[in-house]
């Protein structure tokens, strides 16, 4: 079975992202490279038009992504669960009481992204709707 | 199948410290006033299972209107002259011209999230005019919800500020629910949410104040969301703790927005608060 952070479970988030209804209909304008930072390992997420069209899973210094998350893998492991607790239900919950789950690179990428970002982060959960 | 709603919307035109406003509400029912608050950059329409429920209506005349710059409400004259930053007196002001302007006596006033803090300075300062007061999703000192992306040039704010607020439902809310609710957002006025945020992060401090509302004079109900990140149940608890005689429930599996996000759910821990207010 697939586990966060491995391979295995970027290629399933892949295909989730790639098969989403909603991103494909939002997700036109959303195309930049961010990284989701677990304790010491790093993923690198190529988005072009809102599908994923690579996970770059040991990035180099010329990866460049605009903006990343950064939590210890305790955090996401609640932010992942099917029905995550109060304050770890959704990055914006996190951003703002979570100390340890940081946002990191240019906000102003992510946040002119917000709409599809947080699908596409939401989709992280297999049981987004 | 066609239905026509029992609700009415009307606009009344009223002063708020010598400035003409005209404020546009939503109304149904009979019998003692509940004047509904909506929370920062919504409007009345987050109301709109409430004001259709007869359980409520049949005690209750229910009044949800729009704040200035809300909704249908215009913003006054002038406004493109001026930045929009709510402060809790101007707040205040609006809510009591409103039930004076409709000749309202010993109304509550329930409100949610900024409506559930200014609830508070309106028990405060008017507590004998007031049958009591609901505050959902209410705190005394709430900092940290403002940024500065909420209103910039390079950022669709309609989208930022319905996405930063729909992440305050809770994960088992009904999606068609937290989709409505987005849906209000994104049709707020630039830089409204932001103005609205300015008073609930910076102006809005109850702390002390609070600790003078007389529950013999005006009954005090708060309820809370589990997931409500933004007035956390903790920081309701403070506010009930201040109040002597007031009633906190915490409600379970519930966000920031209870009326529009699962009125059923909410419905289970309102009516009791309602039925206090008419005892």
């Amino acid at each position: 079975m697939a586990a966060f952070p491995d391979e295995a479970w970027f290629k399933d988030y892949q295909a989730r992202v790639n098969q989403d209804k909603e991103l494909s209909v939002i997700g036109n304008w959303f195309s930049t490279r961010f990284s989701i930072t677990i304790d010491q390992a790093r993923r690198v997420m190529v988005v072009e038009k809102g599908q994923i069209t690579q996970v770059i899973m040991a990035p180099k210094f010329d990866s460049r992504p605009a903006f990343g998350f950064q939590a210890p893998m305790s955090i996401w492991a609640k932010f992942l669960t099917p029905n995550p607790p109060p304050l770890y239900n959704d990055f914006f919950a996190m951003l703002m009481r979570v100390p340890d789950f940081v946002l990191e690179g240019d906000g102003l990428v992510a946040m002119q992204n917000a709409r599809a970002l947080q699908r596409l982060m939401n989709l992280m959960r297999k049981e987004a709707a | 199948m066609s239905r026509i709603e029992p609700i009415t919307g009307r606009y009344v035109n009223v002063d708020v410290n010598g400035e003409p406003h005209r404020i546009f509400y939503e109304e149904a029912g009979q019998g003692t006033p509940l004047i509904c608050l909506h929370t920062a950059g919504a409007d009345s329409r987050q109301w709109r299972h409430l004001l259709n429920d007869p359980d409520v209506t049949n005690r209750f005349r229910v009044l949800a209107f729009d704040l200035p710059y809300h909704g249908r409400s215009t913003p006054p004259d002038q406004w493109w002259l001026r930045k929009y930053q709510l402060t809790a007196q101007g707040y205040a002001d609006v809510i009591r011209a409103f039930w004076q302007a409709l000749g309202l006596v010993k109304p509550v006033v329930m409100g949610c999230s900024m409506g559930g803090a200014i609830v508070l300075k309106v028990a405060v300062d008017y507590q004998k005019e007031l049958t009591g007061i609901v505050g959902l999703e209410s705190a005394a000192f709430a900092p940290g919800r403002y940024n500065e992306f909420l209103h910039h040039p390079a950022i669709h704010g309609g989208e930022l500020c319905a996405s930063y607020t729909m992440g305050l439902c809770a994960p088992t809310t009904p999606e068609s629910n937290k989709r409505e609710n987005w849906w209000y957002y994104a049709q707020g006025g630039p830089g409204v949410y932001a103005g609205d945020v300015y008073f609930y992060s910076f102006d809005w401090d109850g702390r002390e104040s609070i600790k003078t509302i007389d529950t013999q004079k005006c009954k005090v109900s708060l309820l809370t969301g589990e997931y409500d990140y933004s007035a956390t149940p903790a920081m309701s608890e403070e506010v009930a703790a201040s109040i002597a005689g007031s009633r906190y429930t915490l409600m379970k599996g519930m966000g920031h927005f209870p009326m529009v996000e699962d009125y059923p759910g909410l419905k289970r821990y309102l009516m009791p608060e309602l039925q206090g207010m008419l005892a």
